[in-house]
Parts: C-alpha cells; structure tokens; sequence
C-alpha cells in the first residue's frame, strides 16, 4: 500500500477510501479527501477529511492507511480541485493564465451582478471561463460535469512546471484581481494555505454573506466602505457584526478547514481540538499547547505555564459567581470588560465549535461559565456566551461542554441554565443557529425533555382532557415558540384529530422519557441563581 | 373516512390543544395522514452537515430507541484527563467562602508581566545567577518590558536602559540574550499574542486575526457622519491625553532628579564641612582626576538637538542674572556653593555629551513633538544652571538642561550697574539706556561711525555687531571716527564691517556726543588706528562703572608694548585678508609670546602661560576696543595698571560689555537684523575664541589636555573677568591651575596687585574654585 501510495501522485482533492477505526474498533473504508500533503522527513502525511463525517474527524494519516487503488483524482469542479493527477502538479496554475486572460472581460460582466446572485449550474455551462469563475460558488463538492473535465483536460501538463513560480505571482495577482474564488478552497501542497489567506473568501463569499444576511436579518450593516469595496474590487467583505457564528463558510478557506492545534493541555486533561483556532501562529506547531487552567492563558511549554502559575492567582473564572448548587457554578463575565479571559475563552471554545467566528471581539457578549468546583478551584467544565442584546431571540450564542466533561449531562445543565436566565428575563429564547450535530441533538434532547415533563404533569382539570396551547408551553419554558413546534413534531406529538390538533404522548415516548429523567441527575436548581438581568440598551452599545 | 376534502387548519400557537394518550385514542393511526399540515421546522443545522452520517445514525437510533446508545453516539476526538503532574503544577488549595465570589473590577490587574521564563531562560538565569542575584519575576518583568516597548523594531540598547533601569552588566546580558531571542523567534514577539487586525483591511481575511473591533458597527442612529466625527476627536483627544501624560511623567523624573541632586550636593558640602575643607583643596583634589577622566558616553543624538541650543542660548541671553552674585563673592562662605555658583558664566560646551544617555527618558518622536524649555529653569531669572558635567548623572532637566555654550558668555543684567552710573552721573540721566548697553562703533573699512552698537562672537568667531538705533544716528553718522577716537584708543584695523548707513539721532547734536564720549560717558569703540602711539591697547571703559563689573575691559594696555600692538595688528590684517580660519592661529602666537614672558613672574610656567594663551587670544579676537582713554573712575576695583595678564584677560574677553547688554528689549537691530553686520574675526578665525586660545597656546604648550581643562581654564577667567575686573587673570589663573590639576600660585603681583583688594584675591579665588567644583563633583 505505501509502495503503491509513493508510486502514484496523491495530490490535494484526490478522493480514496482511508482505514479508520470506528467505534467499535474495527475497521472501515469510507471514502476521504486528501486536504493536504506534508512531507516529513522518510515519509509523507495526508491530512483527509471523511466524506460525510464531521470535520472533527479529520486527520493526518500515513500512506499506508490509503486505499490507492480506488483512487479518484478531482474534478475540475471539485470543492478542492486540482490537476488532473499529473505528477508535480500544482492545482491552479494553468487555470490561472486562463483566468489572467478572462479577466478583463469578467470584471465587467460577473462583478456587478456577483454580490447579489448565486451563480448558477447553467452559467457554469456558458463559458469554460465562467465555471471556473463561478463554480467554487457552490461549497458543495459538485458531481462529475463533463465540461469542466473536458475542460480540466484541456490545460497543458507542462504548464505545471512552472508551478513554484506562479505562486507568488498567482498570489499577487490575485490580490489585485476579481478572481480570487478558483482558488478559495484549493489546497496547497508543503504550507497549507498560507499563502491563500489573500485568496481566501473571493466573490463566492460574498454572495453567500449577502445571501446570508438578507432573508435573516435584513438590517444588518455592512461597514460602508468596505462594502463599496468589495463590489468594487472583489475584496471581500467582513461578516456580519451579530452573533458568534458563520453558516456560510465565508472564512473557511484551506488553513481554517484544518486543524492546527494537535494538542491542548488544561488543567487534568488534555485535549485534542476538532478545528482550527487562531491561536498566535507560532504555538500552532507546537506539540502541546499549555492552557493555563483557570485564566486560559495559552503558553507553549510546561516550564511558561509553571512560571505563569506562580503569578496567575485565579482559582475561578474572573467574573462574578451567579449560581452555585454542590459543585456546579456559574460565572458571568462580560466580554467587554474582561476581554483577556474572553479572548482566551473563545479560543478554547473555538477548538471546539466549527461554525464559531473569531472575527470580531467580544464585547457584545456575555459569557457564562460553568465550572466543577473541587479543593484546587472551580474547573471549567463548559459555557456558554450569550448575546448582550440580541435582535433574533437568541439566548445562547456558543455552547460548548469541554470534550472531557461531554455525555455527562453537563451539555443539558449548560441549556437548561441557558433557558433559567431567559425566564428571569421573560423571554423566550433560542440558540444561535447554525446548530452543529451535538448541538442539535443536545437541544433536541433538552426541549424533548422539558416539554415531555411539561405534558406529563399536565392533570386533567374537572375530569376533562388537560389541554396546553404552544404558547403556554413557551412561556412556561421560556423555548422559542418554533423550537417547541418542531420539538413537538420531531417527537412526532402533533396529531390531527377530529378536525383538532391534539397531543399524543405514545408509549414508548412516555416510557424513554421516563428513563432518560431517571438518568438525568443534574439539574439547574433556580433558587441558587442570583442574578439580575441588565438592560443593555440602556448602557449603551456595547 | 373522507378523503380529506379540508385542508388542515394552521397550527395555532394560542389554541389549546388536548393532550392524549396513545391508548386512550385507538383510532389515532387513521389520521397521521394529515400531519404534515404542520410546518415543518428547520433543524437549525447547515444543510451539508445535517447529512453527515453519525449524525443521522445518532438520530435514527434516537427515534428507534428513544434513547442514546453507546456505539451510536455521534464519535469524537479523544480527550485523556490523566495528567500526573497536576497536583505539583497547580499548588496550594482554595477555600470556598459560603457566599458567591464577586470578583473586584479592578482587582484584577495585578501588574504581573506577561512573559513567561521558558527553560531557555532558566538557563540563562542560572548563569547569571552564578554573578548576581537575579530573580525569574526580575527577569520576567525585563522582558516583558521590551517586548511590550518594541514594535517591529526592537528596543535599542540606551533605551532599554532607560527602561529597564537594572544593573548595567545584567541589562547587558539580558538585553542581548533578549535580542538574540527574539531574532530567533518564530512570531512577532516573545510574548505570543494573537494577530492583530491591521486598519487597512489587509488583515480581513487572514484566518489568524482574531478580535477585530466592531468600531465600524457604532449604532448610531440618524447622524452616522457626525458620530463619526465624535468619534474621531474622541481618538485625537486620547491621544493628547497619552501625550499629556508621557510629558507629565517627563518632569516627574526631571523634578525628581533635581531632587536627587540637591541632596548629593548637601551631602557633599556636608563632608567638606566636617573635613574642613575651606579652601577646597580636598575637592579638588577629589575632583581633579574626575575632571580628567573623559568619561563621555556617546550622547543619544536627537534630531532637533541643535535647535534646542539655539534657543537655549537666546534663552539665557534673556535671562537676567541677579546681581546678588556681585555681593556674594565678599561675604560668600567657603561652603556655600550654591551661590558661588551663580557667580560663573563658564564655558563648558565640550562636556555637553557628557550625559549618560540614560537620562534620555523621552524618545526622539516626542521631542520632536513638544519644546520643552519653556518649562525648564532657564526661564527663570535663576541665571546659571549648574554647569553640566561630565558625572552629571543627577542632572535634572536631561536635555533640556541649560547648557553653556562655547563662545556664549552668560552674563548678569546690568541694571545695577546702570543705576549706579546714574546715580554718579545724574546729568547722564537723560541719555538713552540704549547707551549703556551699546557702544558707539566705528568701523574702519567704511571708515565712518556706525552709531550705537555691541558686539557679539557669533558662530565660528565671527564678530557680530548688534546695531541699535538711536537718536542721534544722523549725528553720529557724520562723526568721524578718527575724531571720536580718543587719544589711547587702537586700531585694531580689523573690522571689516560692511553695514548699513547709520540712523541719527535729532535729540543730540554732534558735540554733545563727543563730549560724552570724550568725557567717558559713552562708551566709543572704533578701530585700532594702526600706528596707535597710546601706550597699548586701551579699553576704554565706563567711568562710572560701579564693581567694574562688566565693563573693565578697559583696564588693559599695561604690559603690552606698542611694537607688539602693531605687529599683531598686522598680522590681523593679513589673516583677515585671507579669511582663513586655521592659519589665523600662528600669527596670534606669535603675537602673543611676549605677553607671555612679560607674564610669567612667578606662575608655574604652564599656568600662566595657558592662562595668558587664552586670555590673549581673547584679546586678539577682541576687534573691537573701547575708546576711552581716560582713568577709571571706580573706587572699589578699580581698573589699575594690572600686569599683561590684567589687561589680557579682559581685552579677551572685551565682549561682556557688549553682552551684557543683551536685556530683549536693546536688540532692536541684533540678530540677524538687516543692519547687523557679520564678519569673521580675523583673530578667532572660525573657531570660538575658546578654540583659537587652546590653539594658541599649542605654541608655548602643547594643546591642553582635554576639552575640559581648557574650558576651564577659559571659562573661569571670563565669569571671574564679568564679576569682577579689577583683578580678573588671577582668578582666572588660579581657575584654569586648578582644572588643569596643578597647584594654584597666583601671585599677587602677577595680576599687578596695586590694588590693595588683590591681596584678598587668592583666598576668594580659592573659594570660587572649589565652588566651581564643588558643583562639577556634583
């Protein structure tokens, strides 16, 4: 296999069955993408990324893990396309003299309308150019189009040669140049994505920022001058200023898709992250990455965090303690006025949660942690940050349970406290979408729990049916009206019935139910919070 | 069962809906049909990854199972929590209070630095604790400071001096270990902190910054534009702030300094007291291989230093002297130094590097930024600053300290003086104050008078005649020059002066001015006329002068023979002619070695010849002589006969009059005015007269040792010569002894001790030396 695997060129965007391990420790094939190629002195590393599995998956691997025989080299209009498997390849340089020459006539004619619509699958078929142009648009791997691979063909091989060079050609030009979206997710071989930052995000991001923004929060402002910018010139633009988290991929080029960090050391525990976070570059090669565990400060050896430990005198998180009840506290810290501990936070959190941005500080937010208390301090265990003011309902922005601390129920006590704080509010709330997968299921899992005790409590009042509009539930719960909804409907209660909705609560659901609440000992007791919500809009901004 | 002919209703958030039992309803599986009339909600997840295959297989076993199975959870990198070492790194235990912690906003910058000591370090330190004790938090705080005082360019060594404040060994080896570090290092600073955004937008996509601010974003409602504009100033206004405080800080260390020196200068004063030092003999000897170590540290260039100079120096031109220090010379005690100080306008420019750089708080950008003297001393009447020194570590002011400048002489204002001659001559009363501060000129190449004027020694030796306009400008004008020319008075012959017509005064006719000029009342300079039969040169010199003060020049002609007058005076011309800078010096030698051996009386050779060297160049340079012939009307010191070196000395330094004069408000055409003409003296060439007289004395000795010496042995000939003429080259003598390390033996017949207060001389001198001193060891 490794023989074979040196033999042939596995170069960025080649598709292949991998060998891992799955949770019963045995093996499997499933189909990965090589992100990245590294060579390491005596042998390379294939950083993959498993087709359909979560990104967190990701990893390095040694040759002899790749299945070479089924190897599918990309497409054209792959999401990370790359030449045609010829050997000394560097995936864009020959679209690039394309593209050099196109130019001129595509600014004029894609850049006006780009900002606005999606390119579409039969644009692409307009012109060789324009797919190139265009197709990285679609963050989807794309399927085979025979066009793109007729055109893929057409490129010369030894163009490829000059590969090097045309780097930092490439780079240049494309930093004065609209095209930048061929390239957004294309790997790079030795440095991954480095050099690509400039490229990162061209126009495809920008129709996916404005696509984003608009039907959801309409009023979202975009700086002014960035904004006539980016028409302008392809700069893209910056995100939105709300919330915590990207749905659109905006900024996820090739050094944001992997990881960077192999290992974190916390307190007793350490960590190995599931994405990218923009700690100082510099650490990013470490081995281990030093937290310290009650400040958060990152340090790159042992010796640092030891001396830091003699001038760090946190034992808690540096915020005002709102809930304790046996071990379990909450502490408030304001993003603004505790900005290292924030910062330092968020980088952590980062770790952690794929969708979660790092663009802009973190002052509009609140963070709420969540710590286990024992004889050397309170342990971070998972928090929580929650907008100041938020236009959309949103009462969580991250949530995240640190992985050694995760299926414990401490994901649903962070929620559950979540929701407390929404009721001494009075109103309701919901996460900040997008969801991630335990992120979805978490919530599911609180809502489907809470409602379920809800109904179940309900006692017939004057021998009638008990009855409970959404709304009630809402209140009662203080879950967004939509999140009951499609609790209610995911637990499949809804029924239409006589020409009413009614509520059904099956067997099995009552008895699942039963059986999760028997398991579920930790609770948020709202006697212990001691807090009073401020009215942020009073204070000013931020 | 209908075919479904209504379409369900909209689920009603606010109507009540039953809640069943399965059991209770067997029926129910006939309607689930219509269940999708309910909207389905999104899940809230991105499309792409609501697919991915743990998820769905978590969620399907959820809705078979109805609850988690272990091999259907959602899988995840692993997490170990056996850290061995976590009791040894995480010491000491915390006690919970019963209540919730309240964190204390500001209680949470504890000043600790950021840097942490890496193993490398450690190293580091262990060897050099093997030296010295330095402490890792030390050590720490060293770094961080220079990490957080670089930007991309590192702190340079004098600043991290400043900054760092340590032990100069230790900050040289952490200085250096730090720069090596951090050329090796990987980011852009020790201290590893997250990328910062850059204003220009080249960062908005670099995957590394994180945190950018949302200034941007300021909600502002109507007036976007004008809060905007706010928010501009408000930056500006933070930034004059900071500035505000770098300045405040600044004088918070100068005033501290000055502190720091007045108590050494108590201290040192206290010691001589006990050890009896009166003569001030201990001090100097003290001080004498101080003086002569050339300790100079090369000075942090500043940008704008010479224009600091500039200023300070028409700073002090400014700058009234009291004339306290006239009465203080008698009565002054041997300890009181302070005072003593005042009395000397030296010159010690070439100590002027002389300052460790340390001092140098402030960076380049922020002098450039503020004109710090107005706040400094020299504004004050205050006259004379401590001289610098080289050893000055104590100097308070740091570069903006009142330095003395070659060639500038600093003198005490001449009010006093003024009142006095009023007082004598009452019927002088009405002349113009003008008159007392500027001297009628001549010139001798537009042989004509120029009216009122002074002269200055402007840069490189050049002769500025400062010209005011008087009354009697048009009287003057047609004054002949050889007419006012009293019968003592020289020809210098050397004043080239191309200046314009002279104004005249209606008030005064032209007899009256000759009468007061020949009655010494006004005091007339013109050139020497070449074959001058009075007997030397002669100054001449206010009568009226009370202490003689400034004027004294005068008092010269004594030893000087007419033959050597006129043989320097021609070699003047020729030097003038050739306008050269460097061969003005041979002829002034030769010149002046018979006033050297007139001289030399009793004086170690040495002394008194570099004594007389400079004092003579002095009077070489002096192109300019004061007409007057006539007796010197002072009781007190009166201007005798002195010996050569009298009259040197004073002829050398026949400026003060004139600067004497330099009050603001005279210098209508000083300065550069049109009317001011600038020539170079022939006899100081392009140097300072300081200059040419070390050169000059190269004849007889070599040149003196170092700068220092040779400043004093000019200096304090010419702040002795400005406080007190009547016996000034044996204070003079006496000073330039004691800088050069040599014993004093001013005899008092060396300074033509007809006076009988020349007697007194030695001892004053005495104490004015040790003064001097006493605040050079300071």
């Amino acid at each position: 296999m490794a023989d074979s695997a040196a033999s042939v060129d596995i170069v960025e965007g080649c598709r292949l069955p991998v060998l891992r391990k799955n949770q019963e420790n045995e093996d499997e094939w499933p189909l990965a993408e090589i992100l990245s190629v590294k060579d390491i002195p005596g042998r390379k590393l294939y950083y993959v990324h498993y087709i359909d599995f979560n990104k967190r998956l990701d990893e390095w691997v040694t040759p002899d893990r790749l299945d070479v025989k089924k190897l599918q080299f990309p497409k054209k209009e792959a999401k990370t396309p790359t030449k045609n498997g010829l050997p000394g390849s560097r995936p864009s340089s020959p679209e690039r003299e394309v593209r050099k020459s196109l130019d001129l006539n595509l600014q004029s004619a894609t850049a006006p309308s780009r900002g606005k619509t999606l390119p579409t699958p039969k644009r692409k078929a307009e012109s060789v150019s324009l797919a190139t142009q265009a197709s990285p648009a679609t963050p989807v791997p794309s399927l085979p189009d025979s066009a793109e691979a007729t055109q893929a063909s057409v490129y010369p091989a030894g163009r490829d040669t000059n590969a090097f060079n045309a780097k930092g050609r490439d780079d240049h030009e494309q930093l004065s140049s609209l095209t930048t979206n061929g390239t957004a997710r294309r790997p790079i071989p030795s440095q991954p994505g480095r050099k690509r930052k400039a490229n990162c995000g061209g126009n495809d991001e920008m129709v996916k920022v404005f696509q984003y923004n608009s039907p959801r929060c309409p009023s979202v402002f975009l700086p002014q001058g960035e904004d006539s910018q980016d028409s302008s010139d392809g700069i893209p633009t910056a995100p939105r200023m709300t919330g915590s988290l990207v749905s659109d991929r905006s900024h996820d080029d090739i050094v944001t898709r992997m990881k960077n960090i192999d290992c974190i050391e916390l307190g007793r525990h350490r960590l190995k992250p599931w994405y990218f976070s923009p700690y100082p570059q510099e650490l990013t090669a470490l081995p281990i990455l030093y937290l310290c565990e009650f400040c958060l400060k990152y340090l790159k050896s042992l010796k640092c965090l030891q001396r830091h430990l003699t001038k760090c005198n946190l034992r808690h998180p540096p915020g005002n303690e709102i809930y304790r009840k046996g071990t379990i506290s909450f502490f408030e810290i304001d993003g603004r006025k505790n900005k290292t501990y924030s910062q330092n936070l968020c980088l952590l959190a980062k770790c952690f949660l794929d969708h979660k941005t790092l663009y802009y500080d973190t002052d509009p937010f609140l963070f709420y942690v969540m710590t286990e208390y024992d004889a050397k301090g309170f342990h971070i265990v998972g928090y929580f940050s929650k907008e100041k003011e938020s236009t959309e309902d949103y009462n969580v922005a991250c949530i995240l349970t640190l992985p050694p601390y995760q299926r414990r129920g401490y994901g649903k006590l962070l929620i559950e406290f979540s929701y407390e704080l929404s009721k001494v509010e009075g109103k309701t709330g919901t996460p900040e979408k997008p969801l991630s997968d335990l992120g979805l299921l978490s919530y599911r899992s609180y809502w489907s729990q809470t409602i379920l005790e809800i109904l179940m409590e309900l006692k017939p009042d004057n021998g009638e049916r008990p009855q409970i509009t959404i709304n009630e539930i809402s209140e009662l719960t203080s879950v967004k009206k939509e999140d009951v909804i499609s609790t209610l409907q995911y637990l499949n209660l809804i029924n239409y019935y006589k020409g009413q909705y009614i509520l059904t609560l099956s067997e099995d659901i009552v008895e699942g139910h039963e059986r999760a609440m028997h398991k579920r000992h930790l609770r948020i007791d709202p006697k212990c919070l001691h807090f009073t919500p401020k009215d942020w809009s009073k204070r000013g901004k931020w | 069962m209908s075919k479904l002919s209504f379409r369900a209703r909209a689920l009603d958030a606010a109507k009540p809906l039953p809640v069943y039992r399965n059991r209770d309803l067997p029926d129910l599986n006939d309607c689930v049909s219509i269940n999708r009339a309910v909207p389905q909600m999104p899940t809230g997840m991105e499309k792409e990854e609501e697919l991915e295959h743990h998820l769905q297989r978590a969620i399907s076993a959820q809705q078979v199972f109805r609850e988690k199975k272990e091999n259907m959870v959602i899988p995840v990198p692993e997490a170990e929590s056996n850290i061995t070492y976590y009791d040894r790194l995480y010491k000491g235990e915390l006690k919970v209070p019963k209540q919730l912690m309240h964190i204390q906003p500001l209680g949470l910058d504890n000043e600790q630095p950021d840097y942490d000591m890496d193993s490398e370090d450690e190293t580091l330190l262990n060897r050099l604790n093997r030296k010295m004790e330095i402490k890792p938090l030390q050590f720490e705080t060293m770094v961080d400071r220079l990490e957080k005082a670089s930007t991309n360019q590192l702190v340079s060594l004098p600043e991290a001096k400043v900054l760092l404040n340590e032990d100069d060994y230790l900050l040289k080896s952490v200085y250096d270990y730090w720069v090596r570090k951090r050329k090796n290092c990987r980011g852009p600073s020790l201290i590893p902190l997250i990328k910062q955004e850059k204003r220009d937008g080249s960062t908005n996509n670099d995957a590394y910054v994180a945190f950018r601010r949302r200034t941007e974003k300021m909600q502002t409602r109507k007036n976007r534009k004008n809060d905007e504009a706010s928010y501009e100033k408000m930056l500006k206004l933070r930034r004059e702030f900071s500035r505000t405080v770098t300045i405040l800080e600044m004088i918070k260390r100068r005033e501290k300094a000055k502190r720091e020196l007045l108590h050494l200068t108590l201290e040192v004063v206290e010691k001589r007291y006990q050890l009896s030092d009166f003569t001030g003999e201990v001090l100097s000897e003290v001080t004498v291989p101080l003086a002569e170590k050339p300790a100079y540290i090369a000075p942090v260039s500043l940008a704008n230093g010479m224009r600091h100079k500039a200023e300070m120096k028409i700073k002090t031109h400014k700058a009234s002297l009291p004339h306290a220090y006239q009465v203080s010379i008698k009565d002054e005690l041997p300890f009181d130094f302070v005072r003593p100080k005042k009395k000397y306008t030296k010159l010690n420019p070439p100590r002027r590097p002389g300052r460790p750089p340390g001092h140098y708080t402030v960076n380049k950008a922020d002098i450039e930024q503020y004109d710090f003297h107005s706040s400094g001393e020299e504004d004050f009447p205050a006259p004379l600053s401590p001289p610098s020194e080289p050893d000055e570590e104590n100097d308070p002011d740091g570069v903006f300290a009142f330095r003395r400048t070659a060639g500038c002489q600093y003198l005490s204002p001449c009010a006093e003086q003024n009142q006095g001659l009023l007082r004598e001559h009452p019927e002088l009363a009405g002349l113009d104050a003008l008159r007392h501060r500027h001297s009628l000129t001549a010139l001798c190449v537009p042989r004509r008078c120029i009216g009122p004027a002074r002269r200055r020694m402007g840069r490189g030796g050049r002769v500025i005649l400062d010209r005011a306009s008087d009354g009697a400008d048009t009287v003057l004008r047609q004054l002949d020059p050889d007419v006012v020319t009293a019968p003592g008075a020289t020809d210098s012959g050397s004043l080239p002066q191309r200046s314009p017509g002279p104004r005249c005064s209606p008030g005064s006719s032209l007899s009256e001015i000759l009468d007061n000029i020949h009655a010494l009342r006004w005091r007339c300079f013109r050139p020497r006329p070449s074959q001058d039969h009075s007997q030397a040169s002669r100054t001449g010199s206010m009568p009226c002068r009370d202490t003689g003060s400034l004027m004294d020049p005068l008092c010269c002609a004594g030893g000087i023979t007419e033959e050597q007058y006129h043989d320097h005076q021609q070699q003047l011309a020729q030097m003038q002619q050739q306008q050269l800078a460097q061969t003005s010096t041979p002829p002034a030698k030769r010149s002046l070695q018979p006033e050297l051996n007139i001289t030399q009386t009793t004086c170690s050779n040495d002394c008194t010849s570099k004594t007389l060297d400079s004092a003579s160049a002095h009077f070489a340079a002096s192109a300019v002589v004061s007409a007057p012939p006539q007796g010197h009307v002072n009781n007190e010191n009166k201007p005798h006969k002195p010996s050569v070196n009298g009259i040197l000395h004073p002829s050398g330094t026949s400026r003060p009059p004139h600067s004497t004069t330099t009050t603001p408000s005279t210098s209508t055409t000083s300065m550069g005015g049109s009317s001011s003409s600038t020539t170079t003296s022939h006899s100081s060439g392009p140097r300072g007269p300081g200059r040419s007289s070390s050169s000059t004395t190269s004849s007889s000795l070599q040149s003196l040792p170092n700068p220092r010496s040779h400043v004093s042995a000019v200096s304090p000939a010419n702040s002795h010569h400005s406080a007190r003429p009547s016996a000034p080259s044996p204070s003079a003598l006496k000073l330039a002894a004691t800088a050069l390390g040599r014993v004093p033996k001013v005899p008092p017949a060396s300074t033509g001790g007809t006076l009988p207060r020349e007697n007194h001389e030695p001892e004053r001198l005495n104490g004015i030396s040790e003064t001097t001193l006493a605040t050079e060891v300071t």
